[in-house]
């Protein structure tokens, strides 16, 4: 049987053979972790901005599992998109709705604001801007869409349902509109020109009494958009200027074509819709009042298939409209809306003035829109995930933990313990 | 169809017909100068009636006081917040009158305040132009009536346009003759009419 003292030199050996292995395993966990990756995060909608900017810092995050639980920031969905593009492995799931809103100013001088939804149907939405809640829509069962028009708005435009909201950003502010009329010296052209003028239009006109007087504005040409939003003909004195007219709806103008200028060779190539005969409206009895229904009614027939009927009567189509050059052109079949107005009763006046700045809105170019875009503003949120992150992942296990890259501590304490006793053991019974 | 009807107000008080001829001369007087669609005859339109909206531009007048029926009140308000146009002339001449004392009065309860229409004003430019403003009438000048020559109308305005034109000249006498009589003048001296209807129908 062996001494002690012979026992020692062989209990070093296996210490020193044991502290090999452990620096051994210790170099494998160190490699094997290099290789296998880093820390895989799920986080809700809540918490993205916190491991984003772990991400952005500690190369130990691999990837980033979004569960949608609410809508994340536009702001959020770049920063993430940037991510993994670099590095980041980056999947997302959920239900989110589909919601998207638009905030437009209406194309008039004191023009509201139109916020158009987009939703899935049967759901209601809050409507809101920066100051308080607008309103509430619902989307039918039929339909994916609801809108609303708001007098004015601060700030941007958000629609909510539940945790999800989209956010438009604000509609840019009310240019001044201006308009040319040009039609002959009559109840057409005087109640046209009130309408417009009482709407809020800048209204310069060219109304011919007689041959070779007129009764017209000062600077009435050049005719073209730095000066005009919209020319509105409404018989067949415009002709002499129709060429520059048609080089104004080009360039971008809006042409709005009423009455016998319906009729006019030189409106041709522009019109969406040629106006049939001319039909009398309705015979009105004492106390009667007008309304677009009882008024004369060129039907407009020979419709573009470019164009879209914007309003029809019992007689026929009443309003047309199409794009031309860059610009927009409106047929009305109406005649004498004057009498609209002077007969339409309490409203009629009201009612008829803002008819005609609508129709006049319709065709007027959009100007540059100058409102700043916050960045956090994302009028479509479900589209913008899909399109910054690619489709849903049908599913995706709950994070697991990758080895660390540092050795865990009680490996180091281990080889720290087996070199002292091994160190100990010699320099006990005197070797070196 | 004719874009101008020359419509005669009828109100319940006073001689509103007194002055039978003045229609047919003025229609004759802007068919004859301008190519505006006049329909050939004038109509009579009721004060207090609907049909008063089918024509924007109404002539008034009289010798007699003028009491408007609160019916005939209400018309004459819708009718000018809709942007028709009264043209009122006194037939006495006379700012001592009981038409013009009765009639502004009744005027003022509708329109509010009449001010003096500026001589510069588009009004006498807007046809035939008139430097010097509202063309003098032969009844001015001979001194009957207030013995007055009137250098101004007064009206009232609503959104930059008048809506009301109240004249003491006496236009009603200077026009109520037939047109076939024009050819006596040297100078036509309904032309200022002309101005007064191209005024309506473009303001």
């Amino acid at each position: 049987m062996r001494s002690r003292a012979e026992l020692r030199p062989l209990v070093e050996w296996l210490l020193r053979a044991a502290l090999v292995a452990l620096l051994g395993v210790a170099l494998w966990r160190s490699t094997r972790a290099k290789q296998s990756g880093v820390e895989h995060r799920t986080v809700v909608t809540g918490t993205l901005r916190r491991t984003l900017e772990d991400a952005t810092r500690s190369p130990d995050i691999g990837g980033v599992d979004l569960v949608v639980d609410a809508s994340p920031s536009a702001a959020e969905l770049r920063w993430l998109a940037a991510l993994a593009r670099a590095r980041l492995t980056v999947r997302w799931r959920g239900a989110p709705p589909s919601l998207a809103v638009a905030a437009d100013r209406v194309r008039e001088p004191q023009g509201a604001v139109g916020v158009s939804l987009a939703a899935d149907s049967g759901t209601t939405v809050a409507i809101g801007d920066s100051a308080g809640a607008l309103d509430t829509l619902h989307v039918g069962r039929g339909g994916g869409g609801a809108s609303l028009r708001a007098p004015e708005v601060v700030g941007a435009v958000s629609a909510r349902q539940g945790a999800y909201v989209a956010t438009a950003p604000p509609p840019n502010g009310q240019p001044p509109r201006a308009a040319l009329v040009l039609g002959r010296a009559g109840w057409e052209s005087k109640f046209v020109l009130a309408a417009l003028g009482e709407a809020g239009w800048t209204v310069r006109a060219r109304l011919p009494a007689a041959p070779g007087v007129s009764v017209s504005d000062p600077a009435l040409l050049p005719i073209d958009t730095t000066r005009y939003d919209v020319v509105i003909a409404l018989d067949s004195t415009a002709a002499d200027l129709a060429p520059a007219v048609a080089r104004f709806v080009a360039s971008g103008g809006g042409l709005v074509i009423a009455g016998g200028a319906t009729h006019l060779d030189s409106f041709r190539a522009l019109t969406p819709a040629l106006a049939g005969v001319r039909l009398p409206g309705r015979i009105l009895l004492d106390g009667d009042t007008v309304t677009p229904a009882a008024l004369p009614l060129r039907p407009l027939g020979a419709v573009r298939t470019d164009a879209v009927v914007l309003e029809r009567q019992a007689k026929g189509l009443a309003v047309v409209a199409r794009r031309a050059g860059q610009g927009r052109v409106l047929a009305l079949g109406y005649d004498e809306s004057w009498r609209w107005r002077m007969l339409g009763g309490a409203s009629g006046a009201e009612a008829h003035r803002r008819w005609w700045s609508r129709n006049a809105g319709l065709v007027a170019p959009e100007h540059d829109s100058s409102a700043p875009v916050r960045e956090s503003a994302d009028a479509a949120p479900t589209a913008t995930l899909v399109n910054v992150l690619g489709p849903p992942a049908p599913s995706f296990t709950a994070p697991r933990r990758s080895p660390s890259r540092s050795l865990p501590l009680t490996l180091l304490v281990l080889i720290c313990l087996v070199l002292l006793a091994e160190t100990a053991s010699r320099r006990f019974r005197g070797a070196r | 169809m004719s874009d101008f009807v020359f419509a005669t107000a009828q109100y319940e008080s006073g001689d509103w017909d007194s002055a039978p001829l003045l229609p047919a001369n003025i229609i004759d007087t802007v068919a004859r100068y301008t190519s505006i669609d006049v329909a050939p005859a004038g109509v009579i339109v009721p004060l207090s009636g609907s049909a008063l909206f089918r024509y924007p531009l109404v002539y008034l007048t009289g010798h007699l006081p003028v009491r408007f029926t609160s019916a005939e009140r209400a018309n004459l308000r819708a009718f000018a917040d809709r942007g028709g146009m009264l043209f009122v002339d006194d037939h006495n001449h006379d700012v001592d009158g009981t038409f013009h004392k009765t009639a502004t009065e009744e005027l003022r309860s509708v329109y509010g305040p009449l001010r003096e229409i500026p001589n510069t004003h588009p009004l006498y430019r807007t046809f035939f132009t008139f430097p010097d403003g509202p063309p003098t009438t032969s009844h001015e000048l001979n001194g009957w009536g207030d013995n007055l020559v009137h250098k101004t109308l007064s009206g009232v305005e609503r959104g930059g346009r008048l809506s009301l034109i109240y004249s003491s000249k006496d236009y009603s006498s200077e026009w109520n003759y037939h047109p076939e009589n024009k050819r006596f003048l040297s100078v036509d001296n309904t032309r200022f009419a002309v101005n007064l209807v191209v005024y309506a129908l473009t303001r």
